[in-house]
């Protein structure tokens, strides 16, 4: 037992990703790159027009939950390079 | 004296289908030998006894009807069913180049940037060369169905004219798509875009040469004398075999030319 303190899960509300009757399926691929690409244009239009880009956080939480880590980090990596594919 | 009591051909005994059995373990061993050892010369032979066998096989069928008067009427019926199922297959043949672009399109995948034409493919404008492609292949439709009525009417010199303007419009088609691949900015390797551009176009320009070739045969058979104007079923499957070659055309052209771009 590593402290009873390390066990409880940390303070503040945590949901999963809520049902997108987008997609209804059980390959959920797009809901994952759906959101990334909204997260990203969210930020881009906010920064566009000044405002602050608080409300983008619900899609960042939508894609970091849904996308599995190596392709948030491949894709990220392909931002940095110019190569992403998506229209951001 | 020897005659049969039935309406069918008991063709006589032939070495065509088994030099064609050859040229295909010739053409697919001689494919395996181009693709990993660098070397062409099996496929080149497999190629050559193919083109020897369809040219000595179809002369042989030429004789035995035109000349020896085997086809009768029952015989025709059969070789009728026999282009209608040919041409069903090729159907089918197509259908799986026209499913594997759809399901690349009708979802595209994140590598593609969730979008159809991909990311970084400038498709050709349809309303360019591929619209004159078009035209082409209806007016050959046009044509060679002028073709046909002439040759019922008996009106030789009808025919030859009808049938030399489909065939010309044939291969003003091959020449203008050979131009069109030859300028096109993506290639067979710009992923599933060039792909299923590349091979679904390509099957269809092979398919458009087979039939501008058989559209030939018919020109040298009709200026030979070798058909009537109530029996020229040579004729009539080739026709069949030009309105399938629009028909595949039509279906790219709206699918992957106008909607895929």
């Amino acid at each position: 037992m590593l402290g009873v303190e390390a066990q409880k899960p940390p303070k503040g509300k945590w949901t999963t990703a809520p049902f997108d009757p987008r997609f209804p399926n059980q390959n959920q691929t797009r809901n994952c790159y759906q959101n990334f690409l909204d997260y990203h244009r969210c930020v881009k239009a906010m920064n566009r027009r000044g405002k602050s880009a608080q409300p983008c956080e619900y899609y960042f939480r939508e894609y970091r939950s849904l996308c599995p880590i190596s392709w948030v980090q491949r894709w990220n990596q392909q931002i940095q390079d110019g190569t992403f594919a998506g229209k951001i | 004296m020897n005659h049969q009591t039935h309406a069918f051909h008991m063709v006589n005994p032939s070495p065509w289908p088994l030099t064609g059995a050859l040229s295909a373990l010739l053409i697919t061993s001689g494919l395996t030998m181009w693709f990993h050892f660098n070397s062409m010369t099996l496929m080149l032979l497999g190629l050559l006894a193919c083109i020897m066998t369809m040219y000595q096989w179809w002369r042989d069928i030429v004789r035995e009807g035109t000349y020896q008067g085997h086809h009768t009427p029952t015989v025709q019926k059969g070789l009728r069913y026999g282009m209608v199922l040919f041409i069903i297959s090729e159907v089918f043949f197509f259908a799986g180049f026209f499913w594997a672009f759809y399901h690349s399109s009708l979802a595209p995948t994140p590598e593609l940037g969730g979008y159809w034409p991909p990311a970084g493919i400038n498709p050709l404008n349809p309303t360019e060369v591929p619209l004159l492609n078009t035209a082409i292949l209806l007016a050959s439709g046009v044509s060679i169905t002028w073709a046909h009525h002439s040759l019922m009417e008996g009106h030789r010199k009808h025919v030859i004219q009808s049938l030399l303007t489909t065939i010309i419009l044939g291969i003003y088609f091959t020449l203008l798509q050979a131009s069109e691949y030859f300028e096109a900015p993506f290639t067979i390797s710009d992923g599933i875009y060039g792909s299923t551009f590349f091979v679904a176009t390509g099957f269809h320009g092979l398919h458009v040469i087979i039939g501008s070739t058989f559209l030939t045969v018919c020109l040298i058979r009709q200026l030979l004398f070798h058909f009537t104007s109530k029996h020229h079923f040579g004729f009539e499957a080739a026709a069949w075999y030009w309105h399938f070659v629009d028909v595949v055309w039509l279906f790219l052209y709206v699918s992957i030319y106008w909607w895929g771009s």
